[in-house]
C-alpha cells in the first residue's frame, strides 16, 4: 500500500485513469504520435502537399528521390510525396470506417448470439460459412457485386472481417455473463440494462478494441490489395495500394513507387497495431503497475 | 421470535445433457429473526443452489418459499427488485465477484444507486465511508481497485454491499472459505457483530463444521440436494445420528498431538446427482447399508426432539 501516493480523495475519470496508464507504454505512445501526425497530414491534405495528386509534369517523370521531389516522381511525373500526403486520406477512413462497419455488425450478432441461446446457432452458423470463404475473396465478391466505389470497398472489407467481430464479441460476453459479480450486481437490485451496461459491456470491451485496432491495419492492407488487384479506388485517385499496384510495373528502374506507398501502410499498420496493445493493457485495471 | 424465512418443499432441477440434475430436492425448513441457520455439506450438494434459489438468482423447480409470512415462489420483476433489498447474498470467492473495473467506492455505492435511497453524490459517499468504518475498511481504500487489496478486505467489501441495503436476511454462501484461516476468524467475528447490532438473519452456507459450530444456531446437514439431518447446534456437535453427519463431525481435525484417530473414512465418491432413483441417496457410501437402503427413500423423522433425521436404520445404528 505503501506505493500509493495518490490522494484518498482524489476521483479518477474513467478516461483520465485510462491516459494515466497509457502513458507508461512507450510503444504505444510512439504509434500514437506517429497516428497523430498521418491524421493531420490527412486532414490537411491539400494545404500539406507541394503539387495537387494528379499534377503531371512530363518533363520530370520518373525522378529519383531527390531534393525537388523528396519521394521522386512516377511515369507521369506526378510527385510521389503529394500522392502519398493525399493517399493516407483514403486509407486512413478505409480502414477507420471498415473497422467501424463490422464493430457495428459484429457487435450485435455477437451480442445477440450470447444472450439469446435461440438465435446463438442459427447466427454463429452463418458467421462460420462466411468465415470458410478467404477474406479477400469474400470482399472481392462484394465490391463486384455492387460495383467498385470507395463505400463499396469500405463496406467489402468491413462486412468480409465481420464474423471475427462476431466471434470475439459473443466469446467476451459469454465470459463476463458468467461471472459472479454479474451475478452480484442482479442480487443488489441492478436492472438487466444496468447490468449489461455497468458490468457486462466494460469488461468485455478489451478483446474487442484489440480486435479492432488490429482489424484497422488489416482493413488498410485489405483495402490496398483490392486495389491493387483493380477493385478498389481507380485512377487517378492516390490510394496507397492502387500506387503500389502502379509501381510494380517499373519496379526494376524505380524502387520508390513500390517502396515508399510500402513504407507508408507498414508505418500506420504498425502503429494501429502497439497503439492498439497498449490499449488493451491500459484498459485493465489489473496490470496496473 | 418470528419466523422470517420458511422454505417448504423446495426443489431445483436443472436439465443437463445427460438428465435431470436433483441440485436441491425437497428441502423444508425455517429461520427466525436474527438467528443463524447453518447448512453444511461436501461440494456438489446443492447448498449454494438452494441459496441462490431464495434469492431468485435461480428459478426454483417447485416449492414454497415464505418470506416474513409472504409467499415470494413467484414474484415478478418488480416485486423481485423490492424483494432484494431485503434479501441479500455475500458470495464465496471475493476475487470473483467484485467487478475489476469499480474502485471500492462504486461497488459499495452501487446498490444505493440501484434504490434511489440517496439524493445526491455527497450523501451517497458519506454513507459509504460509514458502512466502510463498520465493516473496518480504511477509508484511504475508498478510490482503490479490488485488486488492490487482499481477500479480507475484499471480502469486507462484499459484506459491505450487502449491508448497506439494510436488508433483514443475508445468504452467507461460504463467505469465509476461500480466506486465509487467520481472516477467517476476523470475517466470522465482523458477521456476528454486525449480526448482534443490525438483528440480520443469517442463512450461512459451508463446508467448514468448525466455522459453522462458531456462528449457528441451528444445522442443517446436506447431502445430494436432501436434508439429512437437522437439530440445534450445540446438539448436533453432542449427537449425530445420520451415518453421514457422523463421518462429517469425525473428520473435523482435533489440534492436539496424539489425539485418537476416529475418523470414519467414507468409501467412494459423491454418487451423481443425476436421475437419482428412489433410494438414500447415502447408500453407496453407507457403512450400515442394507437391502431397503438401495430400494426406497427414507423420510426425514424427529428422533428427539426437535432433532430430525431421514434415515431407515437411525434407531439400530444409534441403539435406540
Amino acid at each position: 500500500m505503501a506505493k500509493k501516493t495518490r490522494d484518498k480523495n482524489q476521483h479518477h475519470s474513467m478516461v483520465g485513469e485510462v491516459w494515466h496508464q497509457f502513458k507508461k507504454n512507450r510503444n504505444a505512445v510512439i504509434g500514437l504520435i506517429v497516428l497523430c501526425i498521418f491524421i493531420i497530414i490527412a486532414v490537411f491534405a491539400p494545404m500539406i502537399a507541394p503539387y495537387g495528386y494528379d499534377d503531371q509534369d512530363a518533363a520530370h517523370t520518373k525522378i529519383a528521390p531527390c531534393r525537388e521531389y523528396p519521394f521522386g516522381t512516377d511515369n507521369l511525373g506526378r510527385d510521389v510525396l503529394s500522392r502519398i500526403i493525399h493517399g493516407s486520406r483514403y486509407s486512413l477512413m478505409i480502414g477507420f470506417l471498415a473497422v467501424t462497419i463490422s464493430i457495428i455488425a459484429g457487435g450485435i450478432l455477437g451480442v445477440l448470439a450470447a444472450f439469446y441461446p435461440k438465435l446463438d446457432n442459427i447466427i454463429m452458423r452463418t458467421m462460420d460459412l462466411f468465415m470458410a470463404i478467404p477474406q479477400m475473396l469474400l470482399a472481392m465478391c462484394i465490391v463486384a457485386a455492387l460495383g467498385s466505389s470507395l463505400f463499396n470497398l469500405m463496406l467489402a472489407v468491413g462486412l468480409s472481417s465481420t464474423p471475427q467481430f462476431a466471434r470475439v464479441v459473443r466469446a467476451s460476453v459469454l465470459s463476463t455473463r458468467g461471472q459472479e459479480y454479474v451475478e452480484a450486481a442482479r442480487a443488489i437490485g441492478g436492472s438487466d440494462f444496468n447490468v449489461i451496461v455497468r458490468h457486462i459491456i466494460p469488461n468485455s470491451l478489451a478483446p474487442l478494441i484489440v480486435q479492432a485496432t488490429l482489424s484497422m491495419a488489416r482493413a488498410i492492407i485489405s483495402a490496398s490489395a483490392l486495389s491493387f488487384l483493380g477493385f478498389g479506388i481507380q485512377a487517378p485517385k492516390p490510394e496507397w495500394g492502387a500506387m503500389l499496384s502502379a509501381g510494380r510495373k517499373y519496379i526494376r528502374q524505380c524502387w520508390w513507387l513500390t517502396v515508399i506507398p510500402g513504407l507508408a501502410i507498414m508505418v500506420v499498420v504498425y502503429a494501429l497495431n502497439v497503439v492498439g496493445d497498449g490499449l488493451r493493457d491500459s484498459l485493465d485495471p489489473r496490470l496496473k503497475k | 421470535m418470528a419466523e422470517i424465512l420458511r422454505v417448504e418443499e423446495l426443489t431445483k432441477y436443472f436439465n443437463t445433457k445427460s438428465g435431470l440434475l436433483h441440485a436441491v430436492d425437497g428441502v423444508t425448513f425455517s429461520v427466525e429473526e436474527g438467528k443463524t441457520l447453518g447448512i453444511v455439506g461436501e461440494s456438489g450438494c446443492g447448498k449454494s443452489t438452494l441459496g441462490r434459489v431464495i434469492l431468485h438468482l435461480h428459478e426454483r423447480t417447485s416449492g414454497k418459499i415464505l418470506f416474513n409470512g409472504e409467499d415470494i415462489s413467484e414474484v415478478n420483476a418488480q416485486k423481485l427488485h423490492a424483494l432484494r433489498k431485503d434479501m441479500q447474498i455475500i458470495f464465496q470467492d471475493p476475487y470473483a465477484s467484485l467487478n475489476p473495473r469499480m474502485t471500492v467506492g462504486n461497488i459499495i455505492a452501487e446498490p444505493l444507486k440501484n434504490y434511489k435511497l440517496t439524493k445526491s453524490k455527497e450523501e451517497s459517499e458519506k454513507k459509504v465511508r460509514e458502512m466502510m468504518d463498520i465493516v473496518g475498511l480504511a477509508d484511504r481504500t475508498y478510490n482503490l481497485y479490488p485488486h488492490e487489496l487482499d481477500g479480507g478486505r475484499r471480502q469486507r467489501i462484499g459484506i459491505a454491499r450487502a449491508l448497506i441495503l439494510d436488508p433483514k436476511l443475508v445468504v452467507c454462501d461460504e463467505p469465509v472459505s476461500a480466506l486465509d484461516v487467520s481472516i477467517q476468524a476476523q470475517v466470522l467475528n465482523l458477521l456476528m457483530e454486525l449480526q448482534k447490532d443490525r438483528g440480520l438473519t443469517y442463512l450461512f452456507i459451508t463446508h467448514n463444521l468448525s466455522v459453522v459450530k462458531h456462528i449457528s444456531d441451528d444445522i442443517t446437514v446436506m447431502y445430494l440436494g436432501q436434508m439429512v439431518e437437522k437439530a440445534e447446534s450445540n446438539e448436533i456437535f453432542r449427537h449425530q445420528y445420520h451415518p453421514y453427519t457422523k463421518a462429517l463431525i469425525s473428520a473435523i481435525p482435533v489440534p492436539k498431538y496424539n489425539a485418537p484417530d476416529n475418523q470414519i473414512i467414507l468409501k467412494g465418491e459423491i454418487t451423481s446427482p443425476i436421475n437419482v432413483g428412489k433410494s438414500c441417496r447415502f447408500a453407496a457410501r453407507c457403512p450400515y447399508a442394507k437391502e431397503n437402503c438401495f430400494n426406497t427413500e427414507p423420510v426425514l423423522e424427529e428422533v428427539t426432539k426437535d432433532h430430525f433425521v431421514k434415515c431407515h436404520y437411525v434407531k439400530e445404528i444409534n441403539g435406540f
